[in-house]
C-alpha cells in the first residue's frame, strides 16, 4: 500500500495580469504517493506548470492567488505555512528542476558554487569542504564524468544535456523527498533526453523520491509515469494508473489527445494519400538534385581576423528528390538539416556543389535570373510568431507575392486565389482583412502555408514547421499536408526532428550529423531496420506509446 | 585576450586620425580658416597688422595650405616622425622624438602645460562626482525595482524623470542664483574652487580653541542622535509629523537668514520644508529614512553649535576646497544619478524575474540573498556599458558647470578655445576628449570580462 | 467578390493608443500643444504693433504688413497639418507628405514674390499718435515685440516682473525685462518657436542620415558596414557638445546653421540602432520568405524592413527633439548661439552675467527650457513602455 507524500486538494490559482484575472488552475485534485512519479500532461495553456509552481509557491508575489485549495506535505498545508518554513522546505525537503538548463542557471557563477550553496543552505553545520565533498559527489551521481574538474566549470561551458544533469544535482544534493520537474527535457535533443530519462529513473529506484513530472510528450509518459493526470485549461479531467490511462482513456479530451500522437495517427491513416513510387518515375529524372553541397562558414581569429576554420554545416551532401515525394530529412539540433533546407532555396549561398531544380543548376544564378524559379520551390518556417509581417494585412502579404509573378492579372483574380487558399486552409475569407497579431500560432502556421501556395509551387520546405504547436494542432495540419500533396502534386522536403511525424508522414527519409548525410531510403527501410550506428541510437532514443492494438 | 587589447588599440588609430581631421576640417573649412587673421586686430595699422601676421605665419605655420598643416600637427603629435630644429627646417626621423602638443595660440605658452593645469581640476570635479552618482542611482534603483509599482516606485520613478530633464545649467544657475548671491543666501562662494585667501591657509582648519572642536562635535551628535531615535520610532503618522515640524522650523530658519525680508520666502519655505521632512518620515525604505534624517539632524547640530563659536576660526585649505566644490558637484550629479538610477532599475526588474532567480528561489534563498548575491551581479553589464559613456558626458556636464562656477579646468579651456580659434588647443583638446573616451569603451569591454564569464575575446 | 471589412487595429494604432495611456503623457502633450500654438500664432501673440486698428473710419491691419515668409510658412504649414488629419478622407503617408511639402513651397514660393515687410522695424513709431490716437484698436494679449528694446521710455534694463519702475512709466512686464529692455514673455514666446523648430528639423535631418547610413550598414555587411561603423565611431567619441561649440564657434550662429550642425552633428545613435534593427530583421522569417518569394529590394527594404525597425527609432527620435532642445539652449547659454532671434538660453545666461542673480531670467526661460525636454521624454518613455514586449507580456500566463 503505496503512502501518499502530496496530497492536492482543489487547488486553485488566479492570475491577476492588471486588466483581467484568469483561473490558471481550477480546482485540481491529486495525490502523489512515497516512490512514485506522477505525470501531468496537457497542451500550452492547460495549467500544468502553474500547477507544479503553485506546489511551492514560485509564482510571483502580487500577481498570483490560491483563494482555495490545500497541499498536504507531510500533514502541513503548504500553502498556509509561513515564509520562512516554506524557505526551509525548499530545496531541501521537495526540489525543482527547469525546462530550460541555459537560463536556469546562474551564468556568472561555477557548477560547483550553486551545487555548494544550496548544501550549505540547509545544512549550516556543513564546512567548506564537506560541502564540497557532497557537490562532487552529486555530480558523480547525475553521472558527469570528471566531476572535481567539472566544479570549477561555468554553466555556459557544458553541453545542454550536461547543464541539466547539473540542474538535477543542485535538485538532489540535499536528498529530497518530491522532485517537481518542468519540462525538463523538452529543449533537449532526443538522444539526450533518452539519457536523462534515464537517469531519472535510475535516480528515483535509488534514492526512493517521488516525482512530479510535467511534460506534454505521452512517450515520455509511458516512460515515466506510475499515475498520470491529463489537464485541459486548468481542469484535471482525467487522472489514473498510466496503463488505464493510455490504453483506455476515459475521458473525451485524453482520447483527441492520444489520438493525435503521431504514432497513432498512422493507424488512421487514409491509404490513398500513401504514395510509393510508382516505377516510371524511379527512372525519371529526379525533381531536385544535390551533388556535394557545402555549405562553410568561416572562423576568423587573430589580430587581422584571418580564416582559421570553417564551420562545416553541411558537408559533402548529394541526394536525389523525386517529383511527389515528401522526404523527411532528421537529425538532432546542430546537425545542418535547417542550412541545408535553406541552401536548396538559395536562401545560403553554398561553398561549392551544385543544385539542379528540374535539371536547371540554381547555384550561381543572379538574383534576377533565379527569380522566375523561386515562384517553383517555397518555405513554411518554424516560429509563427515571426513569420507574417506584423504591419501588413493578410491580404497584402499572400498577393504581393503574386504580383510579383504576374500571377493573376488583376488585384480581384489575386484575392479570390488568396481568398480560396485560406478557406483551403480551413480558415476564413474574411481573414484577408486582419493582421496577423489576432491569430493564434496553429492558424499563423496555416496562413505561412498559404503563402507558400497561392505562388503554386513545385516544392516546399518545411522547416520543422510543427515544432512550435500543441500535438492537436500538429495532427491537424500534418493531415492537411498530405491531402495537399495529393491534391497538387507536391513535392515536400520536411525538416524535423521528431521521429514520430517522420514515419506517419514522409515516404523518403534522410538522416543527418554533423553535416553529412547519415543513412537515406525508404521511411519503412530507415526507420524499421536501420543500417547506421547512429540511426539504430538515434530511433532507439524516441519515448514510444506502448499500443495495445 | 591580447591579441583582442591589440587589436582595439590599432582600431584606435584609424578613429583618433578621423576624429582630428573632421575638427581640423571644421577649422579649415569654415570662414576665415586657420589663417593668422583671427589673431590681428582689425584696428592696427595696415602695416603692422601685415608684421605681426607674417610673425604668426612664420611661427606656427599658418601660411601653408590646410592638408599640410594638418600633416605638420600630425607629425608633431606623434611620438614617431620628423624632428624640427630651431628655424623651422625638417631633419632626421627618429623613432623617440616625444609628442610636441605645439604651444596655443592665446595663451603663448606650450599646450602641455596648460593641460597640465587644467586637467587635474575637471578629474577632482569628475572623480567626486562618480561615487556619489552610483551610490544614489544604486539606493533609489534597488528599492523601486523590488517594489515595482508601489508609491516610493511610481514617485521615485517621476522624480527622477524630471531631475533627469533639468538642464545642468539651469540647475547651475539656481544654485548659484539662490545659494551664492547677496541677495539672497550668501552660504556658499560665487567662483572657483579656492578662495584667494585659501593658498596661505593651512591646510587643515583652526580652531580659535580646542573647545570649540568639542562644541561642535557635541552639537552633531546630539543632533544625529536626536534625529535618528526620530527615524526609527515604528508610530509613522507620529513620526512624519514630528519630522514636519523640524522641517517647518528649519524652513522659518531659512526664511529669517534670507538677505531682505521676502514674502514668497516665508511662506513657501516652512511648507516646503515641513513637506520634505515629512515625506522622509513617512517612507518605508528604512536606510533611506535614517540617512536622510540623521544627515538632517548633523547639519542642524552643526549649524547650532556653530552659533556658540567665537573668532579664530580659519577654515583651512581643505574645508575651504570642499566648501567651494559643494555647489558644483550637486551640479553635476543630480541629473547623472537620476539617469542611471532609472537605468539600475530597468536592469534588475528584468533579471528578477529571470529564470535563474527562479531557480534560486526554488533552492530555498530568501529574497535578500536572491538580489544581492545572484541578481544584482547579473545587472552589472548595463552598468559597465555606462561606465564607458559616463567620462565623455561628464567631461560635457563640467563644460557647462564650470562656465557657471567660473572653475578654471579642461572644460573652460574647451570653451575658451574654441572662441579665440586657437588651433592648437582645439585640436590637442580634441585628440584627448576622443582618445579618452575610447579608453572608456576598452575600459568598459575589459571589465566586462571580468564580471561576465561568459564573455572572451580571442 | 471579398468585401474590404474595417479590420481590427492595426498595430500602430495599438501601439498609440498604449502611449497615449498615461496622465504624464496627457501633460506632456499639453504642454507641447501650448508650444506649438504659441509658435505659431506668436506674431499675433506678442508684437508691438495692433492687430486691427481702425482710424478715422479705415481699418487697417498692422500685424500683417510686418509679416514674414516665416511666419506665413509656419502658418501655413499648421494648418495644413490641422486640415489633413481632421479631412474626413484619409491619404496614404506618401500623399500626406507630398501634398504638405507641395503646400508649403507654394506658400514660401509665393510669400517671398510678394510680401515684402519692412526690413528694419522702429518699434518707437508704434507708441507715436499715428497709431495710439485712433477710434479704436485691439492690441495683441502681450503688447511687445520681442526685439522691441523700449527705447522710447529710456533706460530699461533689467527689471524684475511687475517692478516699481515700470508701473511708473504705465509698462506692465508679467515676467520682467531682459538686460536690453525687451519684455521676458514676449521673447519667450517667440525663443519656442526657434525651440520647437530647431529640434523638429535638426532631429528629422539626423534621423535622415542615420537611417540611410544604418540601413545601408545594416543591409550589406562588410566593407560598407566596416567603414560605416568607424565612421559612427568618429562621431561618437567626440564630445558632442565640443563639436558644436567647434562647429558654431567657426561657421557662425544663424538659425538654419544652427539646425544643420545640431543634425549633422547627432546622427550616429540613430544610425546604430537602424543597423541593429536591420541586422535582427534579416534574420527573421517574414523577410526571409519575402527573399525566398523573390520580392524586389526596395519592397523588402521599406515595406518589410523598414517599418518594423522604426519604433525604437521614433523612441530614439522623441529624446533627441529634447536633446537638440538643449542643445541649441547650451549654446546660447555659451555665448554661442543665436544673437538677435530670442533663445530660451540666451535668456538664461543674462541671470548670472550681471552681479545681481535676476531670478526671473533663470526661473522662466529656464523653467520653459525644463518643461519642454521633460514633455519630449516623458513621450519617449510612455511610447518605449508600449513597445517593450516584455512589459506589455501578461505575467506569467502565456
Amino acid at each position: 500500500m503505496a503512502a501518499p507524500l502530496l496530497v492536492v486538494s482543489n487547488l486553485c490559482t488566479y492570475l491577476d495580469n492588471g486588466s483581467e484575472v484568469v483561473k490558471a488552475v481550477d480546482g485540481v485534485s491529486f495525490t502523489i504517493n512515497k516512490g512514485e512519479t506522477f505525470c501531468l500532461v496537457g497542451e500550452s495553456g492547460s495549467g500544468k506548470s502553474i500547477t507544479a509552481l503553485s506546489v511551492i509557491r514560485l509564482l510571483p508575489y502580487g500577481i498570483a492567488t490560491h483563494p482555495n485549495g490545500q497541499i498536504l506535505f507531510n500533514n502541513e498545508d503548504l500553502l498556509q505555512i509561513g515564509d520562512e518554513e516554506l524557505r526551509s522546505i525548499r530545496g531541501s525537503q521537495i526540489a525543482m528542476i527547469f525546462q530550460e538548463p541555459m537560463t536556469s542557471l546562474n551564468p556568472v557563477f561555477t557548477v560547483g558554487d550553486q551545487i555548494m550553496e544550496a548544501l550549505q543552505l540547509h545544512n549550516p553545520e556543513m564546512t567548506v569542504e564537506e560541502a564540497h565533498e557532497r557537490a562532487v559527489q552529486a555530480l558523480d551521481q547525475v553521472q558527469i564524468p570528471n566531476s572535481r574538474e567539472r566544479m570549477h566549470d561555468f554553466p555556459h561551458q557544458l553541453s545542454g544535456g550536461q547543464r541539466q544533469r547539473v540542474m538535477i544535482a543542485m535538485a538532489l544534493a540535499c536528498e529530497p523527498d518530491l522532485l517537481i520537474a518542468d519540462e525538463p527535457t523538452t529543449a533537449l535533443d532526443v538522444t539526450v533526453q533518452a539519457e536523462i530519462l534515464r537517469l531519472m529513473r535510475h535516480l528515483q529506484v535509488t534514492t526512493g523520491m517521488s516525482m512530479l513530472f510535467i511534460t506534454h510528450d505521452f512517450g515520455v509518459v509511458a516512460q515515466m509515469a506510475h499515475q498520470v493526470g491529463v489537464m485541459q485549461q486548468g481542469k484535471l479531467v482525467e487522472v489514473g494508473v498510466v496503463e488505464q490511462v493510455l490504453n483506455r482513456p476515459q475521458h473525451a479530451y485524453t482520447h483527441q489527445l492520444l489520438e493525435a500522437v503521431p504514432e497513432n495517427l498512422a493507424r488512421h491513416k487514409n491509404p490513398e494519400l500513401a504514395k510509393p513510387l510508382a516505377e516510371q518515375q524511379l527512372i525519371a529524372e529526379p525533381l531536385l538534385q544535390l551533388r556535394h553541397v557545402n555549405v562553410w562558414f568561416p572562423i576568423k581569429k587573430g589580430v587581422f581576423r584571418q580564416v582559421a576554420d570553417h564551420n562545416k554545416a553541411v558537408d559533402d551532401v548529394s541526394l536525389d528528390i523525386a517529383k511527389g515525394q515528401i522526404v523527411a530529412l532528421v537529425g538532432e539540433s546542430g546537425c545542418g538539416k535547417t542550412t541545408l533546407g535553406r541552401a536548396v532555396l538559395q536562401l545560403e549561398k553554398p561553398t561549392s556543389g551544385s543544385i539542379k531544380l528540374q535539371g536547371s543548376e540554381l547555384v550561381g544564378l543572379s538574383a534576377r535570373e533565379m527569380r522566375p524559379w523561386r515562384a517553383k520551390m517555397q518555405m513554411v518556417f518554424q516560429d509563427p510568431q515571426s513569420s507574417l509581417n506584423p504591419r501588413l494585412l493578410i491580404e497584402t502579404t499572400l498577393t504581393e507575392p503574386m504580383q510579383v509573378h504576374g500571377i493573376g492579372s488583376h488585384q480581384e483574380e489575386r484575392l479570390e486565389i488568396a481568398a480560396k487558399t485560406l478557406e483551403r486552409m480551413q480558415l476564413k475569407r474574411e481573414h484577408l482583412w486582419r493582421y496577423p497579431h489576432e491569430f493564434s500560432g496553429g492558424q499563423r502556421q496555416r496562413i505561412g502555408l498559404a503563402r507558400a501556395l497561392v505562388l503554386n509551387p513545385e516544392f516546399i520546405v518545411c522547416d520543422e514547421i510543427t515544432s512550435a504547436l500543441d500535438v492537436s494542432v500538429q495532427a491537424e495540419i500534418l493531415k492537411l499536408l498530405l491531402e495537399l500533396r495529393a491534391e497538387r502534386d507536391l513535392t515536400l522536403l520536411f525538416i524535423t526532428h521528431n521521429i514520430g511525424v517522420v514515419e506517419y508522414l514522409s515516404d523518403q527519409t534522410v538522416v543527418m550529423y554533423k553535416g553529412r548525410i547519415v543513412e537515406l531510403g525508404a521511411t519503412a527501410a530507415v526507420c524499421g531496420s536501420p543500417q547506421q550506428e547512429y540511426t539504430k541510437k538515434l530511433l532507439a532514443a524516441v519515448p514510444r506509446l506502448a499500443l495495445s492494438s | 585576450m591580447l591579441t583582442y587589447l591589440l587589436r582595439r588599440l590599432l582600431l584606435m588609430i584609424p578613429t583618433l586620425l578621423g576624429i582630428t581631421m573632421v575638427v581640423f576640417s571644421v577649422m579649415a573649412v569654415s570662414p576665415g580658416g586657420v589663417g593668422a587673421q583671427s589673431m590681428v586686430d582689425s584696428n592696427m595699422r595696415p602695416e603692422q597688422r601685415k608684421a605681426l601676421t607674417d610673425y604668426y605665419n612664420k611661427r606656427y605655420g599658418l601660411d601653408q595650405p590646410a592638408p599640410v598643416q594638418y600633416l605638420r600637427w600630425l607629425n608633431n603629435i606623434s611620438p614617431i616622425g620628423f624632428t624640427q630644429d630651431d628655424s623651422g627646417k625638417y631633419t632626421d626621423f627618429s623613432f623617440t622624438k616625444g609628442m610636441n602638443l605645439g604651444e596655443s595660440f592665446y595663451y603663448g605658452r606650450p599646450v602641455t602645460e596648460i593641460l597640465g593645469e587644467r586637467i587635474p581640476i575637471t578629474l577632482l570635479l569628475n572623480i567626486l562626482t562618480i561615487p556619489i552618482i552610483y551610490i544614489v542611482a544604486i539606493a533609489i534603483g534597488v528599492k523601486s525595482a523590488t517594489q515595482r509599482g508601489t508609491g516610493f516606485d511610481v514617485s521615485s520613478n517621476m522624480i527622477m524623470l524630471a531631475l533627469w530633464s533639468i538642464p545642468t545649467m539651469l540647475l547651475g544657475v539656481l544654485l548659484l542664483g539662490f545659494f551664492s548671491s547677496i541677495q539672497h543666501w550668501q552660504w556658499f562662494p560665487t567662483a572657483g574652487i579656492s578662495s584667494r585667501a585659501a593658498k596661505d591657509m593651512t591646510f587643515m582648519p583652526h580652531w580659535g580653541s580646542l573647545w570649540d572642536i568639542g562644541k561642535l562635535f557635541l552639537g552633531m551628535l546630539v543632533g544625529t542622535a536626536l534625529a535618528v531615535w526620530l527615524s526609527r520610532w515604528q508610530e509613522r503618522s507620529l513620526r512624519a509629523f514630528l519630522a514636519g515640524v523640524f522641517g517647518l522650523v528649519a524652513g522659518v530658519w531659512m526664511a529669517q537668514a534670507h538677505a531682505s525680508f521676502s514674502l514668497f520666502a516665508w511662506i513657501v519655505l516652512p511648507i516646503l520644508g515641513a513637506a520634505i521632512l515629512a515625506g522622509i518620515g513617512w517612507m518605508d525604505y528604512k536606510p533611506f529614512r535614517v540617512i536622510g534624517l540623521g544627515c538632517f539632524g548633523a547639519t542642524l547640530g552643526i549649524l547650532f553649535a556653530l552659533q556658540f563659536i567665537h573668532d579664530g576660526f580659519v577654515r583651512g585649505f581643505l574645508f575651504d576646497r570642499i566648501w567651494h566644490l559643494v555647489l558644483p558637484v550637486l551640479c553635476l550629479s543630480l541629473g547623472a544619478s537620476a539617469a542611471l538610477a532609472k537605468i539600475i532599475r530597468s536592469s534588475l526588474l528584468e533579471n528578477l524575474n529571470a529564470d535563474y532567480a527562479r531557480t534560486a528561489r526554488a533552492k530555498g534563498l530568501d529574497e535578500k540573498t536572491v538580489l544581492w548575491k545572484h541578481v544584482f551581479r547579473n545587472s552589472l553589464l548595463p552598468l559597465i556599458t555606462i561606465i564607458a559613456g559616463l567620462l565623455p558626458s561628464l567631461l560635457a556636464g563640467s563644460l557647462i558647470v564650470e562656465n557657471i562656477f567660473s572653475i578654471n579646468g579642461m572644460g573652460q579651456l574647451a570653451i575658451e578655445a574654441v572662441k579665440s580659434r586657437d588651433r592648437e588647443l582645439v585640436l590637442s583638446i580634441t585628440w584627448l576628449s576622443g582618445f579618452l573616451t575610447l579608453i572608456g569603451y576598452l575600459i568598459a569591454d575589459f571589465l566586462y570580462t571580468l564580471v561576465d564569464p561568459r564573455v572572451t575575446y580571442d | 467578390m471579398t468585401k474590404q471589412i474595417v479590420s481590427q487595429e492595426a498595430l500602430s494604432h495599438r501601439l498609440l493608443r498604449k502611449t497615449l495611456h498615461g496622465s504624464g503623457v496627457k501633460f506632456a502633450l499639453f504642454w507641447i500643444g501650448s508650444l506649438i500654438i504659441c509658435a505659431v500664432f506668436a506674431p499675433f501673440l506678442a508684437n508691438s504693433m495692433p492687430l486691427v486698428m481702425s482710424k478715422a473710419g479705415s481699418i487697417s491691419f498692422p500685424v500683417l504688413t510686418y509679416l514674414t515668409t516665416e511666419d506665413l510658412a509656419v502658418l501655413a504649414a499648421f494648418f495644413t497639418i490641422l486640415l489633413l488629419w481632421l479631412a474626413p478622407l484619409k491619404f496614404s503617408f506618401k500623399v500626406n507628405l507630398a501634398l504638405f511639402v507641395a503646400v508649403i513651397a507654394a506658400v514660401v514660393v509665393l510669400a517671398s514674390l510678394f510680401l515684402k515687410p519692412p526690413k528694419l522695424v522702429i518699434y518707437d513709431d508704434f507708441r507715436t499718435p499715428s497709431y495710439t490716437e485712433v477710434d479704436w484698436r485691439i492690441m495683441p494679449p502681450i503688447p511687445y515685440a520681442p526685439q522691441d528694446y523700449l527705447r522710447s521710455y529710456g533706460g530699461t534694463g533689467l527689471e524684475a516682473p511687475l517692478s516699481a519702475e515700470a508701473a511708473n512709466q504705465e509698462r506692465l512686464h508679467l515676467m520682467g525685462t531682459e538686460e536690453n529692455g525687451a519684455d521676458v514673455l514676449s521673447r519667450m514666446i517667440h525663443a519656442s518657436r526657434i525651440a520647437l523648430s530647431i529640434g523638429l528639423v535638426a532631429t528629422s535631418i539626423s534621423m535622415v542620415l542615420g537611417i540611410i547610413i544604418g540601413g545601408l550598414m545594416g543591409y550589406f555587411s562588410g566593407i560598407v558596414d566596416m567603414l560605416g561603423m568607424r565612421l559612427v565611431e568618429i562621431f561618437e567619441a567626440i564630445p558632442t557638445l565640443f563639436l558644436l561649440l567647434t562647429f558654431v564657434a567657426f561657421f557662425g550662429s544663424s538659425l538654419y546653421m544652427m539646425m544643420v550642425i545640431i543634425g549633422v552633428t547627432s546622427w550616429s545613435g540613430y544610425a546604430r540602432y537602424i543597423r541593429a534593427e536591420f541586422l535582427k530583421l534579416r534574420r527573421q522569417d517574414y523577410v526571409q520568405a519575402a527573399v525566398a518569394s523573390g520580392l524586389p529590394l526596395h519592397s523588402i527594404l521599406f515595406r518589410h524592413m523598414l517599418p518594423n525597425g522604426v519604433a525604437p527609432l521614433l523612441v530614439a527620435a522623441s529624446f533627441g527633439v529634447a536633446s537638440a532642445i538643449l542643445a541649441e539652449a547650451t549654446l546660447s547659454f555659451l555665448g554661442l548661439g543665436l544673437v538677435d532671434d530670442p533663445s530660451w538660453g540666451q535668456m538664461l545666461n543674462q541671470s548670472v552675467t550681471s552681479a545681481s542673480f535676476n531670478w526671473w531670467m533663470a526661473v522662466f526661460p529656464g523653467g520653459a527650457i525644463f518643461l519642454t525636454v521633460f514633455a519630449y521624454t516623458l513621450i519617449g518613455e510612455a511610447f518605449r513602455d508600449a513597445i517593450d514586449p516584455n512589459l506589455s507580456r501578461e505575467a506569467g500566463v502565456q
